[in-house]
């Protein structure tokens, strides 16, 4: 039904709208319309999705009546529905299993404000999502990186106020790169709308003038989203703001925020530049040298670790570095898996983060690994969430993680010589450097409780906390039993994407 | 669907024990041993049905589903595992008394079981691994269950060999995806109409899935984490790290040999050659460290290692022969070692004797145990008419008929294990009954009824099978040419 | 049915033994011991005997699997020493029955006794490669015991080297038994030989070096370089009548094990002239001097004893590698002759412990007075051994050395080095076995320090007789070699 063709720009609308209005909110009323908000957002785009799937091309949607090339456009595809179906529906279910812990973060009168960031961030998601325009997107580029960095520092102590300064330092450069960019681009094509830009870029390949300025151009776009994704080796802000950030701050930036960046990066590089160009310009090379770097020095990192929050910071590290592996191969078929790892990348993290909370609470809100023995038993649902989640990043069967890892093997087998020994190779070697520090945490966490420590009373979890975090375990679980249709939805997204 | 069924009875039912609260023991130990029993007897009517149709429990794409299917080999092995489980089970209700977390102990033993059989009867290689990394995750509480630094620290080690092995058995799946499209198993390999060009990259997927899968067999140098495991209650140790666990990587690394890359593509290469050449420096390497170590169980760890690398000594041969007899030597290795591990456990738990130097003056006091021991031992080296025997010599035979350099140096290594073999099994054997027990040292207490039948059954397998072996012959002979 | 005889052979010392195990009655006092364990002896050389009248016969015991039977086979070569290895058992047995008086744990000593008798009839009677085998193997399980019999530390380390050795040993001789199969003719025993020598499936040299390491293998029994370190461990810690069937009879399983493998596995003519026959020789000639060489510096009676057994039973095998119809007879009578008189002089030794509890030679002055029936037999058994007529020992080694100046050797050297080494060991056997006699007749030292040994223990009859047979036997050989002579000739023509 052609309803749905507006629900996207409706997502954005409630969104913005909805972060004006939690402005006047008291905290209580403010935290329950968040919540709503992003429920709604995931009906809509479960719907947008289920109408992009009945269409064979992508649809341009006219932001008003102004027509391209002068207008704004959303593009609506498959690709872009199932993203953000996926992103909106980790963004509900980790709200629903975080909140309730905010109060020992952040203090009321704050929360308000964390609210209004949080919409301002889903409603920036979904434009970087399905924006059709390059300057449209910065713009909420800025947005985004405004809210994420108040996301981090809401909650006030030192060292939140440290890696949020350097987070802002570093986003800000990389926004200023992309807007160097896009304003050569600008000066080279004249367009700012992707389509007829791609067309330009295409000319100006062919003639091989201004070469060098596209060169430029690629490179500067490209380096900016990666600093704001955290690849190696522009990560150096990543592990201590998400260590300590509220962990729902960390979720929703660790898996949802740098995901919007990456998909940004695909969307220019498929629909502004084109594959091909981006090949011969030998980037993509250099994302598949940091991606795999970044792979195995992040895993390294994480086993050096004391503290269970900076363990799993340093994790992202390394899952970030497989996605930009999969860009790096150059081909459809590697996007199509980062594109997947993604998603399982998107639904493990939150699920770890939010757990690892709960874990380090009943154990007297300590998160070194000698103190967490036993919380397995303490907090039992944490426990078993945080298992999935490990073994899903690992790379154990039936996971989400490992399809991904399959889809990216499978993905590189094509490449040949010895940079398909490399693909295998290294995911042979990351997962066995995951299975060192999550695995061992898992015993840990399992292990007898030392008796000369006292643990306070756990509390219990709130049931629809404990049910959001086991609906997005079984998340993980589906995208490692019934990743079939999903992938197909992704490869023929794929194929309409440019 | 009914090969599915003695797969998920184990899983369920070991998932929801500790969910009852029992009120007594008795009632939770009769739990444990009929589901046991009744998961190998549907196995069983599973089995009796001739169809080989393969079963497809979950498709990720058309050609990469989970499935199961009864073929030669996968009956051959969940036969085997289903016959020795409940044994097993049998002797460890007795052997945990008095221990603590029984409940979540029996609920992974029973759960292990169901994923063994899952990698019995795999399909393809997809079912294969996925089954493989359950079992390394199933099986690591069981290692840990003691609770003490050392346990964990065995569990560990256990738990990075097994994942990292893995990890790299995935290489040669993924190779197979490629090349192949599927991962089915089929006789022979899915390349008997090979393009020269693939080949040499073939064989390199192989070499590393074999490396892979050689983790949890054992093989030099990656078999390290088998002498450690041995912290582990003597049930697991026996059933899990001699027969479960260890048989898995044998099979798996026999299902890739000869099912996914197949005997051609192999043959006379590096691929074939590097492997033989380790499997070959394991057996001797095996033995040498059984006979410097003291620690009983450890011992017995270290043979299971060199014992390991006969069987794939035998099927690296590339000739069905050579099949055949490492099959041969699966099954009969299997029963001698089990039988050697339960007596050492009851040593252990009813003597305390630890060390081998313990069992000395034991053999009067244990008579069933030591009788068992001793047959045990004497079947394990090779003594004609026992079965240790009958498997030695055919894997003798399929060397010698193969002829070539490496065939004959493990030959060798064979005799030379040999030799080993009878110095570190028949010495303590003898000092069971030949020297004195040291002073201040205990009576040994009794068996209860379940030791006693574990044995007295293991013993009887063995004996009967060394007189009465040639259906079961015929049988591997035939699953071995491929004809079942 | 057909080879019940045989097979009775092999089953009443086991079943004998089992029994003597678990019936208490039979255990209630010595006397009804040894009644019980003397009568089985006595009707195990019977039984031997009417399996050796009776015609060549082979029986297929079981299989175990389609190509592996398990067979017996009365034929020439069982017949000989079967018959030594039962006579020499019920001997040495009898003598026992006095000596092992003061010893402990004797139901399980001829418990084991008994058990290795079976399984020693079961080898000689061995009809297959795979059969010798496995009743090798067992007689190694079964005779351990009786060498760590007394349970000190020295006797069980003595047993587990033993073991050790003999495992070794018999995986030596598996491995030619690999090898050998997929050439041979049929797996059972042929007379001359079944190997086709004609298209082996491996190369000719790697067989011939398969063949060397193989009978050096089953030389570990027989004591042979370079397999020959257990016997001086082993055998001086075991009972004396232990001692003395370990010597003179389980060594000649293993020359047995040697002499199928050659004469009726592989046959002569496959090695004649190559360098393991030339490598063969010199290991058994090494070893017939080296044995003497250790004998001679050895001070303890039974030690000295076992060292000059390596030696003897390497002269068997010196005339077997001869690969002539003379040396082979030679060595065959050696086998009979050296059983006999190895028997005789451990029984002596035997008799001198239990009596006076002397063990060393430069102990034994005036034992002449003391024990005159004992000394004088071993003297005679001494000049046996050493070579001197008109004794049987005299006979056997003539023999070897005309064979070998007969022979067709590849190098010619061995010709002339085997007479000579044999000269040689003649000559340090008297050097290591006269001494002793000397001694104890014709005490020279000096007055003041006579001494006539005590006497600890009454000998009795029991301990005398045995060793007078033995001794008779002997001379009487030495006398009248010749129906022996005839039979080995009879039968060095089926195998040559």
């Amino acid at each position: 039904m052609t309803l749905a063709r507006n629900f996207p720009f409706f997502s954005i609308l409630l969104c913005l709208v909805g972060s004006v209005l939690t402005s006047v909110l008291k905290p209580k009323a403010a935290r329950a319309l968040t919540v709503i908000i992003s429920g709604v957002v995931l009906v809509l785009s479960a719907f947008t999705l289920r109408y992009a799937l009945a269409m064979d091309a992508a649809e341009p949607f006219m932001m008003g009546h102004f027509p391209a090339p002068w207008g704004n456009e959303l593009r609506i595809g498959r690709l872009e529905a199932l993203m953000a179906t996926g992103i909106s529906g980790v963004l509900f279910v980790t709200l629903l299993a975080g909140f309730y812990h905010m109060p020992a973060f952040v203090s009321d009168k704050k929360l308000g404000l964390y609210c209004i960031m949080v919409d301002l961030a889903l409603g920036a998601i979904l434009v970087m999502l399905y924006t059709n325009d390059l300057f449209t997107a910065y713009v909420f580029i800025e947005i985004m990186t405004i809210a994420s960095c108040a996301l981090v520092i809401v909650r006030q102590n030192g060292h939140t106020l440290v890696a949020a300064t350097r987070y802002m330092i570093m986003n800000l450069l990389a926004s200023g790169l992309v807007l160097l960019g896009i304003s050569m681009l600008y000066g080279i094509t004249g367009h700012l709308l992707m389509e007829p830009l791609g067309r330009s870029v295409r000319q100006i390949y062919e003639t091989g003038q201004y070469m060098e300025p596209l060169t430029v151009v690629i490179a500067l776009i490209t380096a900016g989203l990666a600093i704001k994704s955290a690849m190696f080796p522009f990560h150096a802000w990543a592990p201590d703001t998400y260590a300590f950030a509220p962990p729902m701050s960390s979720a929703i930036l660790s898996g949802l925020i740098g995901k919007a960046y990456i998909f940004l990066l695909i969307k220019f590089i498929f629909r502004v530049i084109g594959l091909d160009i981006i090949v011969a310009s030998h980037i993509d090379s250099i994302l598949f040298a940091c991606g795999v770097t970044g792979m195995i020095i992040g895993s390294v990192m994480a086993i050096s670790q004391r503290d269970i929050r900076r363990m799993v910071a340093y994790s992202s590290v390394s899952q970030i570095g497989y996605i930009y592996m999969g860009l790096g191969m150059g081909t459809e078929v590697g996007v199509a898996a980062a594109l997947f790892q993604m998603l399982a990348h998107a639904a493990a993290k939150s699920l770890l983060f939010l757990s690892t909370n709960e874990l380090t609470s009943v154990s007297g809100d300590r998160k070194r690994f000698h103190y967490l023995h036993g919380a397995g038993y303490r907090n039992p649902v944490a426990g078993v969430v945080f298992t999935v989640g490990a073994m899903s990043l690992v790379g154990i069967p039936f996971t989400g993680g490992f399809v991904a890892k399959l889809y990216l093997a499978t993905a590189g087998m094509p490449l040949g010589g010895w940079v398909r020994a490399l693909v295998l190779v290294a995911l042979a070697v990351s997962t066995l450097l995951n299975a060192v520090y999550y695995l061992h945490t898992v015993v840990s966490i399992y292990r007898r409780a030392p008796a000369e420590i006292d643990y306070p009373p756990s509390h219990r979890v709130p049931r629809h906390a404990a049910a959001a975090l086991l609906i997005s375990m079984l998340m993980t679980v589906y995208l490692g039993i019934g990743s079939g249709p999903i992938m197909r939805v992704i490869e023929s997204g794929l194929k309409m994407f440019a | 669907m009914m090969l599915a069924v003695p797969i998920a009875l184990p899983l369920l039912a070991g998932a929801v024990l500790p969910a009852f609260r029992w009120k007594r023991k008795a009632a939770r130990n009769a739990y444990v041993l009929g589901m046991t029993v009744l998961a190998s007897l549907l196995l069983a009517w599973a089995l009796a049905a001739p169809s080989q149709e393969p079963v497809e429990l979950l498709r990720f794409t058309s050609r990469l589903t989970v499935s199961l299917k009864a073929d030669g080999l996968g009956r051959l092995f969940a036969v085997l595992i289903a016959v020795l489980w409940p044994l097993t089970t049998l002797y460890a209700l007795e052997y945990m008394q008095g221990e603590a977390k029984q409940d979540s102990f029996f609920a992974f033993f029973l759960m292990s079981y169901g994923v063994t059989l899952g990698i019995a009867l795999s399909a393809n290689l997809l079912t294969l691994y996925l089954f493989y990394e359950l079992l390394s995750l199933s099986t690591l509480p069981l290692v840990m269950h003691g609770g003490s630094g050392a346990s964990v620290q065995a569990g560990l080690k256990y738990l990075y060999y097994s994942l990292g092995g893995a990890a790299f058995a995935f290489i040669g799946l993924v190779y197979l995806v490629y090349f192949g499209g599927t991962t089915d198993f089929a006789y022979g390999g899915l390349f008997t109409q090979v393009d020269i060009r693939h080949s040499a990259q073939l064989r390199l997927g192989y070499l590393l899935c074999f490396l892979g899968f050689s983790v949890k067999a054992a093989v030099f140098p990656l078999h390290g984490w088998l002498p450690t495991a041995s912290v582990a209650p003597t049930p697991v140790t026996a059933l899990l790290h001699a027969v479960a666990v260890v048989k898995s990587g044998v099979f798996a690394i026999i299902r890739i040999t000869y099912f996914s890359f197949g005997a051609a593509l192999l043959q006379g290469s590096y691929a074939q050659h590097i492997p033989l050449a380790l499997a070959a420096f394991t057996i001797v390497y095996g033995c040498a460290m059984a006979f410097r170590e003291r620690h009983l169980k450890r011992r017995l760890a270290y043979s299971t290692v060199s014992n390991l690398s006969y069987i794939l000594f035998g099927a690296l041969l590339l000739t069905p022969q050579g099949l055949a007899a490492g099959l041969m030597h699966l099954v009969f290795h299997a029963l001698m070692k089990i039988t050697l591990f339960l007596a050492a456990g009851v040593y252990m738990v009813k003597a305390q004797a630890d060390d081998v130097r313990d069992l000395r003056g034991l053999g009067r006091s244990m008579g069933l145990t030591s009788g068992v021991f001793v047959l045990g031992s004497l079947a394990m080296t090779g003594i004609p008419p026992l079965i240790g025997f009958i498997s030695k010599w055919s894997l003798g035979v399929s060397a010698v008929t193969l002829g070539g350099a490496l065939p004959v140096a493990g030959l060798v290594a064979l005799l030379i294990s040999a030799v080993l073999t009878g110095a570190y099994l028949m010495t303590p054997s003898f000092t069971l009954y030949t020297a004195r027990r040291a002073e201040g040292a205990g009576e040994p207490e009794p068996l209860g009824l379940p030791m006693r039948i574990t044995l007295l059954a293991l013993a009887a397998a063995m004996v009967v099978l060394s007189f009465y072996n040639q259906p079961l012959l015929d049988f591997l002979t035939r699953t071995a040419s491929g004809l079942m | 049915m057909d080879g019940l005889l045989m097979i009775t052979s092999v089953l009443l010392p086991i079943v004998s033994a089992l029994m003597l195990m678990r019936m208490p009655w039979l255990n209630e006092s010595r006397r009804d011991r040894c009644t019980f364990v003397g009568a089985v002896l006595l009707l195990e050389c019977i039984v031997v005997a009417l399996v050796a009248i009776e015609p060549q016969r082979s029986v297929v015991l079981f299989k175990m699997t389609e190509q592996l039977p398990i067979a017996l086979r009365s034929d020439g070569t069982s017949r000989v020493f079967s018959i030594v290895m039962a006579l020499m058992w019920a001997n040495s047995g009898f003598f026992s029955f006095r000596y092992m008086a003061h010893e402990k744990n004797e139901q399980s000593y001829y418990a084991f006794y008994l058990l290795a008798l079976g399984s020693l009839m079961a080898l000689t009677l061995s009809g297959t490669m795979v059969t010798m085998y496995l009743f090798f193997e067992l007689t190694t399980f079964l005779s351990v015991p009786m060498v760590l019999h007394t349970r000190t530390k020295e006797a069980i380390a003595a047993g587990i080297k033993y073991l050790i050795y003999s495992i070794a040993g018999a995986t030596m001789g598996l491995l030619g038994i690999f090898f050998l199969t997929p050439n041979l003719s049929s797996p059972y025993f042929v007379e001359g030989g079944a190997l086709m020598a004609g298209s082996l499936n491996i190369p000719h040299e790697a067989l011939l070096a398969i063949i060397f390491v193989t009978l050096v293998g089953f030389g570990t029994k027989a004591g042979m370089f370079p397999m020959h370190g257990w016997l001086p461990t082993a055998h001086p810690v075991a009972p004396a009548p232990a001692s003395a069937v370990l010597s003179g009879v389980i060594t000649k399983a293993g020359v047995l094990c040697i002499f199928r493998m050659l004469f009726y596995v592989i046959g002569p003519d496959f090695i004649r002239g190559t360098w393991v026959q030339t490598a063969l020789l010199g290991c058994s000639a090494v070893t017939v001097f080296m044995g003497s060489m250790l004998a001679l510096r050895e001070k303890v009676l039974k030690k000295r004893l076992a060292y000059s057994s390596i030696s003897q039973v390497s002269y068997v095998l010196c005339g077997l590698y001869l690969l002539d119809t003379m040396a082979f007879d030679g060595a065959l009578l050696q086998i009979v002759v050296h059983a006999l008189t190895k028997d005789a002089l451990f029984l002596c030794a035997g008799a001198i412990i239990f009596t006076t509890g002397i063990t060393r030679v430069d102990e034994m002055y005036g034992l002449g007075k003391r024990m005159p029936w004992t000394m004088w037999l071993f003297t005679i058994c001494s000049i046996s051994l050493i070579g001197i007529p008109p004794l049987g020992g005299f006979i056997a080694k003539w023999y070897i050395a005309e064979g070998a100046l007969a022979s067709t050797v590849p190098v010619a050297l061995f010709n002339w080095l085997v007479p000579t080494v044999l000269l040689i060991s003649a000559l340090l056997t008297a050097g290591y076995l006269l001494p002793p006699s000397i001694t104890a007749f014709f005490d020279l030292r000096t007055e003041g320090e006579c001494l006539v040994p005590q006497v600890r223990a009454k000998p009795t009859a029991l301990l005398v007789v045995p060793i007078v047979i033995l001794t008779v036997a002997i001379v009487v050989i030495g006398v009248n070699p010749s129906p022996m002579i005839d039979a080995f000739n009879r039968l060095a023509a089926t195998l040559f």
